[in-house]
């Protein structure tokens, strides 16, 4: 069975930035759900079979910080993996999201090289 | 570093690796800009221990361009499409300026990024700021980037 992945960012350009990313470097998902923010990020999860999110932070109506503390406490999502993928890089903000469960994080901008770098190990 | 420099560097690593073009500096520094014609800015705010804003502001012909460059398609005609990447790349600029201002980066908050575009208009700030504007150019044409901080 092949794996699943949901982009999580308020941009549909960078979502599909992102999904091309992801071809680009060969990694394949059989479906690639997205969300506009961490509220409809929640809604997906819920809803669908994922394997990994890959979830931007500065976000309106539900950051990634707070989508990834409200998944934390939802049993039935909340041990799917998170990768941030964001302008916010500082050492405090990405502390924070790994103390809530992120992997780890890409600097947005990136290249394909740089998502299948820290992302194929994880899949 | 300096907030011009890293303005060209994060603009030059950001067209590079996901707009797929590459960008020049045009001459020197600007410390005033005219009135703005057919462009849309993409915004983005600063608040925090450094307070001010960073804009990217482009022609309309060659935002459609570089929207059509950065998602693989041909666009146009003016859109969401192009309001969006054109925020997305103020959100992208905003981010790498907040690393300059703000190594661990909790004492500063971006604001979500915001568009505006028209046939003729200024962008000015009420306050007095430091302001450091960048023109460039790209094979579509020529854009501006500038920072303002509050003194």
């Amino acid at each position: 069975m092949g794996k699943n992945v949901l982009l999580v960012d308020d941009s549909s350009t960078m979502r599909k930035i992102i999904g091309r990313s992801l071809r680009q470097a060969g990694i394949e998902f059989d479906n690639i759900y997205e969300a506009a923010d961490g509220l409809e990020a929640l809604d997906v999860l819920e809803a669908n079979d994922v394997d990994i999110v890959l979830s931007d932070i500065n976000m309106p109506n539900m950051d990634g910080i707070s989508f990834l503390r409200e998944k934390a406490s939802r049993d039935g999502i909340k041990d799917i993996p998170v990768l941030m993928i964001s302008t916010e890089t500082g050492d405090d903000i990405i502390g924070e999201a790994k103390s809530l469960g992120a992997l780890g994080a890409i600097k947005k901008p990136f290249t394909p090289d740089k998502v299948n770098e820290v992302l194929g190990p994880l899949l | 570093m300096e907030l011009g420099d890293k303005i060209i560097d994060s603009a030059t690593e950001i067209f590079s690796s996901m707009v797929m073009m590459e960008v020049s500096v045009i001459g020197d520094f600007l410390s005033e800009l005219p009135p703005l014609e057919d462009c849309i800015s993409g915004v983005i705010g600063l608040a925090g221990k450094s307070r001010g804003v960073l804009a990217i502001h482009i022609p309309k012909a060659v935002a459609m361009a570089i929207t059509g460059s950065f998602l693989g398609m041909d666009v146009d005609e003016m859109n969401e499409d192009v309001d969006d990447a054109v925020g997305e790349l103020a959100n992208m600029l905003g981010g790498d300026i907040k690393s300059v201002l703000s190594v661990k980066g909790k004492d500063i908050d971006l604001s979500l990024p915001t568009t505006i575009s028209g046939r003729l208009y200024d962008f000015q700030s009420t306050k007095a700021t430091e302001r450091i504007i960048v023109p460039f150019s790209c094979p579509a044409g020529n854009f501006t980037i500038e920072v303002q901080i509050e003194q």
